[in-house]
């Protein structure tokens, strides 16, 4: 086993899981049982939208959080408490699924070795170039059977 | 009774006002730390801040520190409800002055209980 992979965070799929399963309980939904992993094939995301987070340790990992427009849409109606249906504006999109990705980066953080400091959230249209980047895990969930795209990456 | 909601995410200081004017607090916010030193200047009857720690311009911790030089805001109780929840984080926002801690994510209880603990809200029966 070579330094590298010695060095690496020991951090498996069902922590991840874990952090998701209680901010969903406890911010989005206020009750269990909306968040599963997805069973079978990975699902087309349509219009989707990224958000992520660095942490900044040694190694450097990152949080990357993708679903539809839709999907992130429903996900602000419910942090902010919006009727179901209603616009949801560019700012307070960003504003949610930008905080996900920071609780879910924060509290991963917590658990790698040597965490370093966490970036702000990004949001954007596409995945942020990483070449060299290394998937650590990279799973989808389903939130009220919608796809949820979960991965981490130790950065080079 | 004031409370001062700072924190970066717009959607965070919602839900943290949501729950504190439940409790009967009248809530001012701020988007990082600076703005929240400025609040404290406009509002010197708050009585509590909770306070994110990942923001931009000034971080919840340097505002803690900063907060804690001020001699007339000693009795402003802190309390940290941030994603950053590793023990040495915990305990470096405590050694520089704040009160609590809460890490994200939490249930609208957690802040209760921890407000009750603080003596700012009255306990349930
Ligand atoms: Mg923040």
């Amino acid at each position: 086993m070579s330094a590298a992979t010695e060095s690496a965070p020991i951090f498996e799929a069902e922590a991840l899981m874990g952090i998701a399963t209680d901010l969903f309980e406890t911010m989005v939904d206020g009750e269990p049982g909306h968040l599963t992993l997805w069973w079978g094939e990975p699902p087309e995301l349509e219009d989707s939208r990224f958000t992520w987070v660095d942490i900044q340790g040694q190694p450097a990992t990152r949080v990357l959080l993708a679903a539809s427009r839709e999907t992130g849409e429903q996900l602000t109606r419910a942090l902010l408490a919006l009727p179901e249906g209603s616009a949801v504006g560019d700012e307070d999109f960003a504003d949610a699924v930008g905080e996900v990705a920071n609780v879910v980066g924060g509290n991963i953080k917590s658990m790698v070795p040597d965490g370093g400091a966490l970036t702000l959230p990004s949001v954007a249209h596409a995945a942020p170039d990483a070449p060299g980047a290394i998937a650590i895990i990279d799973t989808y969930l389903s939130w009220r059977g919608a796809p949820l795209h979960v991965s981490l990456w130790a950065l080079p | 009774m004031k409370a001062l909601v700072i924190d970066d995410s717009r959607v965070m200081r919602r839900i943290v006002t949501g729950i504190l004017r439940g409790v009967g607090f009248d809530t001012v916010e701020a988007g990082d730390g600076k703005e929240a030193l400025e609040r404290l200047t406009e509002h010197p009857d708050v009585a509590l801040c909770c306070i994110d720690w990942n923001m931009p311009v000034m971080t919840g911790f340097e505002f803690v520190v900063e907060a804690r030089k001020r001699q007339e805001w000693r009795d402003i109780t802190l309390m940290m409800v941030t994603t950053e929840g590793e023990q040495g984080q915990i305990v470096r926002a405590l050694a520089a002055g704040a009160h609590e801690y809460v890490i994200k994510p939490f249930t609208p209880e957690i802040i209760v209980d921890k407000l009750e603990l603080l003596g700012l809200v009255g306990a349930r029966a």
